[in-house]
């Protein structure tokens, strides 16, 4: 009891003693994990320290204030211009002090606590967001717009975000069947994605049911599991290239009472569209659609 | 002492203090280089002229600084506890991973971050903990009269090391996303994350054990002229064998909690002085205490300057110049 009253307090002195490091014209914000975060009030030089950061920044319209992005951050194009920190699970301490920023944009999953805690006793400051789905990617737009005065491009994104999701909702509200997907996001070994992952948001949203739901996020399958399981869709995110998607494809096609093999529903999509929870999640949820609901389409044409 | 003594103070001394040297210029070297870019005039001046808190000042003392150090650390440790297994042991390929250590600690590591603990104190001690463990397990199996023989000590660790890499297969292969490339990293050897206040504590655990093994370094010496001689120099092996084990792998363990697996510095590094120095453990301790950690920073600034973006983890850089190297000595040491 004493212990956890001393912690308490210990922490609502840390609580109230924060604003006493800022400035005059800084803000104290607090980031999407509910860290205080004192921002200064003239923010011009931001680090984003994930791929889909960059993105949102980039979607924002700030790209600008970006001085440094992680070595995978290769969308969009101009995104690879931009001077590299280090892979996001790697970032390079020295590289990100150097470029001298105002704030760095951390994710919480991917960036290791290690490295934003040194990053903040060095003092830079730096603002996590958590995007791991539509709603919560929709909630960072907002948030970093807030932070850096994009309030209304923010709002304007989340609207079109919101009405094209709304859109696909409407298509698949009344189809008869779900089809059985799997989703396969690794060759070797296949592994599939579990039910708190955004891809298998995306896929029952696209009027599919996920084969590989339940609680492990990313469950390992073995070939004859997934034969079993008699997908009527096969949907691969890889990042290897047309060749070998051919094999991949013809692998699966030597067993034909597989439903998925039967009707030809054997699907190779480009991975950075499924790999980070962006703005572009719609995109990929349009994809989805067409893939498992092509009926839908050939109604409308 | 030995009669000896002078002689043997004064090139104590030389071999000491040209070492020295070389490690200080690895350090500043350490200190100018970096993935931001490389500059020996900041450093100087940053030492020497006024104290200026610019960026660069910010990184190369508080991100270069604590990291040159810790590599200085781990290459001395490592490279001393080589040279003690091999004279325990009395097997050139004896290094100081053969106990057991390297696998206990990654197993101890592996579990903490598998908990999603932080990389310090939680990772540190939990990887110093299993490193602990299978020490007991390997004095333990090895217990009684036969703890003196060699290779009853050898094998036991060569087991429990091939043990633990199931082990440690086995958990990254339950692993996923996120945390494999925190274990993977963990694996080859990192010393990124090192900061100013891990890396004074792992010194004030580490410079006793130096001292200790400095002070027993000619008993070392006795060790190996045979035990029947040791014996009639009046010394008690089994207390000195157990407290140079001992030491060494806790000393081991400590390092390898905060760095993960650095291969083939404990190999190289005495086997380099041993040809270079002769085979007196007085002159050997401190120039590989000197030498090894000389060794490791440059190791370590190819590391952080190698890549053109990111860095590569140092245990690929020491495993990739030391086997080499170890296959010229040994080849120089045949002739």
């Amino acid at each position: 009891m004493l212990k956890s009253l001393i912690v308490f307090t210990w922490f609502f002195l840390v609580w109230v003693a924060l604003p006493l490091h800022a400035g005059a014209s800084d803000r104290i914000v607090e980031d999407l994990l509910g860290r205080r975060v004192v921002i200064p009030e003239n923010l011009s030089r931001l680090v984003a320290l994930a791929p889909n950061i960059t993105e949102i920044v980039f979607d924002l319209g700030k790209e600008k204030m970006l001085v440094g992005v992680t070595t995978y951050s290769d969308y969009p194009e101009e995104a690879k211009n931009i001077p590299k920190v280090g892979s996001y699970i790697h970032l390079d301490l020295e590289r990100i002090v150097a470029l001298q920023p105002d704030l760095c944009l951390a994710i919480k999953d991917g960036n290791p606590i290690d490295t934003v805690m040194r990053l903040e006793a060095l003092g830079i400051p730096v603002y996590a967001v958590d995007p791991r789905n539509l709603e919560s990617v929709m909630q960072t737009l907002v948030r970093v717009g807030g932070l850096l005065h994009a309030e209304d491009k923010a709002e304007d994104i989340v609207a079109d975000m919101r009405k094209r999701i709304s859109r696909v909702d409407a298509m698949v509200a009344y189809v008869q069947k779900r089809p059985r997907v799997f989703f396969q996001i690794g060759v070797a070994p296949i592994v599939s994605i579990g039910s708190d992952t955004f891809i298998h948001e995306l896929v029952v949203r696209a009027g599919g049911k996920n084969l590989a739901e339940g609680p492990v996020s990313y469950p390992r399958f073995g070939r004859e599991q997934v034969i079993g399981l008699s997908p009527d869709v096969i949907i691969i995110t890889s990042m290897a290239r047309a060749a070998a998607f051919e094999e991949i494809k013809s692998e699966w096609s030597q067993w034909t009472n597989v439903p998925a093999v039967r009707t030809d529903s054997i699907f190779i999509q480009e991975s950075n569209l499924f790999d980070r929870p962006s703005p572009r999640l719609v995109d990929a949820l349009e994809v989805l659609v067409k893939l498992i609901h092509p009926e839908l389409f050939e109604e409308t044409d | 002492m030995n009669p000896n003594t002078p002689l043997i103070l004064k090139r104590l001394l030389t071999v000491s203090v040209l070492l020295a040297g070389a490690l200080l210029a690895a350090m500043f070297l350490g200190l100018s280089m970096g993935s931001s870019g490389t500059s020996f005039q900041a450093v100087y001046t940053s030492l020497f002229g006024t104290g200026d808190d610019s960026v660069l000042g910010m990184i190369i003392w508080r991100i270069r600084l604590p990291r040159v150090i810790l590599a200085a650390l781990v290459g001395a440790t490592l490279s001393l506890g080589g040279l003690v297994f091999q004279a325990l042991l009395r097997n050139p390929l004896a290094e100081p991973y053969i106990l057991g250590i390297s696998g206990g600690a990654a197993i101890g590591a592996i579990i903490g971050i598998l908990m999603g603990l932080s990389r310090f104190p939680g990772v540190s001690l939990t990887s110093f903990t299993g490193s602990l463990l299978t020490l007991l397990l390997i004095l333990g199996i090895s217990t009684g009269q036969s703890i003196l023989k060699k290779n009853s000590i050898l094998l036991s660790g060569v087991m429990v090391n091939a043990f633990c890499s199931a082990v440690i297969m086995f958990l990254v292969s339950l692993t996923r996303d996120a945390k494999l490339h925190s274990i993977i990293f963990w694996l080859m050897g990192d010393l990124s994350l090192g900061t100013i206040q891990q890396t004074g504590m792992l010194s004030l655990l580490l410079l006793p054990c130096f001292i200790l093994i400095f002070w027993l370094s000619n008993t070392m010496n006795l060790l190996l002229m045979g035990r029947e001689m040791a014996q009639t120099m009046g010394i008690n092996i089994r207390a000195v064998t157990l407290t140079l084990l001992i030491t060494t792998s806790f000393m081991v363990s400590a390092t390898v909690s905060q760095c993960g697996l650095i291969g083939f510095v404990g190999l190289v590094i005495p086997h380099f002085f041993r040809l270079l120095l002769g085979p007196d453990h007085r002159v050997l301790a401190p120039a590989c205490i000197l030498g090894g950690g000389a060794y490791m920073v440059i190791c370590d600034i190819l590391a952080r300057t190698l890549p053109n973006q990111g860095e590569m983890p140092v245990g690929v850089i020491t495993a990739m110049i030391g086997a080499p190297l170890f296959i010229f000595l040994l080849k120089r040491s045949g002739r």
